[in-house]
């Protein structure tokens, strides 16, 4: 290939690049600028950065739902794995009647969109008073994710060579410390993986946290929508929320990675 | 103590029953070896033992204990998996103290017990690496270590060496040997290798098809086989057979080839057509005279021995072992006896009718 052949692709890759970054961009630029300059024409290209208003403005309201959204997020992801990594090893390794069937009606659950339980789930919690309250967004999001997550897991559980688990049995280990000492740290991967899912799922979604919160156990995401109201839509606040919002997933990706990567292709090739 | 005994044992998987009819008595300080074809059920006997394998119906006995029902935990054995299933999160110290720390032993004598144990195999310089940086002989002795450190009432190998190359392999039977003469602990050895079989046991159970099909001493098996699968399962090269008849005077008459006299055979059972079976060293050879006349297809020379792949007219190929030969070559014409005293008679049923 020629020079310019050669430089092709890589024009290309920027462009496309910079078509899906631009909306992030332009957020980013506008949560620095004042309401002001979000609106002028022609556009205010690089804004002040030194201009700090808007998240001022926004976390001295909002930071108990920021706070909220960590909870409920880091509360989901342990309790999802602390269901999903005994299920999944349970499933893998036990031998009992409808072990599949079992497995298969576990993801049977994830078919249906999560929207279809919205109404059965506010009037569960309504029943039970856990309305608008921290535990209910924790189970529902543990609860939404266990299908994904146990099948995962049963995915890392099933690439551990049998013959280590039967090795750890015969030395005398029950099927706890089984667990425990042999098939978790060799899952680790797995677990990363199905943690990051879980996590990004959990700190996301919106659509049940409207739901199921009005004022007290609001997440972050439900405070972003709530700049957009009928009569204004405040657009510098929801860029600051915004960046707010996209950093914990990045970092936690971020330290996840090496993890999840070698989660995501694990079995791809012979060792 | 390592007394086992199997009484009865099937195993069926679904409807697909693997073992029948196993009734076995291993005695304490034993080295039995499970020989067999692939697909034998040699290896699911092995893991019934352990309790990694459910059995369908009969009993396994350790020491007198029915344990049919007990966790792999709880029976107090040690396997060497084929994989050595290492666990590879740990130090090799750790894999090797691993079963002695689920027992909850104080550290200070599991330090002693790994410590011991690594000096008998060697392994000291490697106690702090974990199992992958370490080569597949080294790996296969941390996997023994991790056995005998819980000093257990018997070490259950599920064909241990079948990963190393040839020259190990060798150097690790002879290891095993002596290991089982310096523990004298009960030794339970899966294998298709017949070679391992015989020279490392004491008794040997062949098994085929879910069947045990001879338990005995490895000399036994070569000199005895009690039927056709024996005699050309252990062996090598394998016994030859030829297609034979009883004559009315009880002899044996091999097809298209010479009458036999041979004078140990249960007459009542020398009836309708037979199969006479000669192992390759024993039959002799010649230039120039013998019953049957060939020309030799392949020559294997090996230094020590010749083997002869010889192809006789209407009978088909024969393996002579010419021990030292050197003056035997491919396409020859080669006259072969086969000495009545070194037949084996099988009957319809594949049974061997010799008396001894």
């Amino acid at each position: 290939m020629n020079r310019e052949t050669k430089a092709l692709p890589l024009v290309a890759a920027v462009f496309i690049t910079f078509i899906f970054t631009a909306p992030i961009i332009w957020m980013v630029m506008a949560a620095f600028k004042t309401v002001v300059d979000i609106y002028a024409v022609p556009p205010v290209w690089v804004p002040d950065f030194t201009y700090l208003e808007n998240f001022k403005v926004l976390l001295s309201d909002n930071w108990p739902f920021l706070l909220n959204s960590l909870i409920v997020t880091v509360g989901a992801t342990v309790l999802s794995l602390a269901l999903a990594l005994p299920a999944a090893f349970g499933l893998v390794y036990f031998q009992f009647r409808s072990q599949n069937f079992l497995a298969d009606w576990i993801l049977s659950t994830r078919m249906m969109p999560p929207i279809a339980a919205a109404v059965p789930l506010y009037m569960v919690f309504n029943g039970f008073g856990m309305l608008d309250t921290i535990p209910a967004l924790i189970i529902v999001y543990a609860g939404f994710n266990l299908p994904f997550a146990i099948w995962v897991a049963m995915s890392f559980f099933r690439n551990i060579p049998r013959e280590i688990i039967e090795a750890a049995r015969v030395e005398g280990c029950s099927w706890v410390q089984t667990f425990r000492l042999v098939a978790l740290p060799l899952a680790k991967s797995g677990i990363a993986t199905v943690a990051t899912f879980v996590f990004i799922f959990a700190w996301n979604e919106l659509l049940l946290a409207l739901f199921l919160t009005t004022r007290e156990a609001r997440t972050f995401p439900v405070v972003i929508s709530s700049f957009s109201t009928v009569t204004r839509t405040y657009w510098e606040l929801i860029s600051a929320a915004t960046i707010i919002q996209i950093l914990p997933p990045v970092i936690f990706t971020i330290i996840m990675q090496r993890h999840i990567v070698s989660g995501l292709t694990m079995g791809a090739v012979k060792h | 103590m390592g007394e086992i005994v199997l009484k009865d044992v099937h195993k069926a998987f679904g409807d697909v029953s693997v073992l029948r009819d196993i009734d076995l008595e291993i005695a304490d300080g034993e080295f039995v070896v499970f020989v067999g074809p692939s697909g034998c059920g040699k290896s699911t006997l092995l893991r019934m033992i352990t309790g990694l394998e459910t059995v369908t119906s009969g009993h396994v006995l350790i020491d007198g204990k029915d344990v049919t029902h007990t966790k792999p935990s709880s029976r107090g054995l040690a396997m060497v998996f084929q994989s050595y299933a290492l666990f590879p999160h740990i130090s090799v110290r750790d894999n090797i103290g691993f079963g002695l720390r689920i027992a909850g032993l104080p550290l200070a004598e599991i330090a002693d017990k790994v410590a011991k144990a690594s000096a008998i195999l060697g392994l000291d310089a490697l106690l702090d690496r974990k199992p992958r940086e370490l080569s597949g002989g080294q790996q296969q002795r941390v996997a023994i270590g991790r056995a005998i450190v819980r000093e257990p009432a018997a070490f259950l190998f599920d064909e241990p060496l079948s990963n190393l190359d040839a020259a190990l392999r060798v150097q690790m039977r002879i290891e095993l040997v002596r290991l089982h003469e310096r523990l004298a602990t009960t030794m339970i050895y899966v294998t298709h290798d017949q070679v391992e079989a015989m020279t490392m046991a004491d008794r040997i159970v062949v098994l085929e098809g879910g069947d045990v099909q001879q338990f005995a001493t490895p000399i036994e098996l070569y000199d005895r086989p009690v039927n056709k699968f024996v005699a050309g399962f252990i062996g090598s090269p394998k016994m030859n057979f030829l297609g034979a008849d009883a004559t009315a005077d009880g002899k044996v008459q091999v097809r298209n080839g010479p009458l036999l006299s041979i004078s140990d055979l249960d007459t009542a059972r020398v009836t309708g057509p037979l199969t006479v079976g000669i192992r390759p060293e024993h039959i002799t050879y010649s230039h120039d005279t013998g019953d049957l006349k060939g020309t030799i297809v392949v020559e294997e020379q090996l230094g020590s021995d010749a083997f002869l792949y010889v192809e006789v007219e209407k009978i088909g190929m024969i393996t002579v072992r010419a021990v030292g030969e050197r003056n035997f070559h491919s396409h020859q014409t080669v006259y072969l006896t086969l000495p009545p005293q070194r037949c084996h008679v099988f009957d319809q049923a594949d049974l061997r009718i010799n008396m001894n």
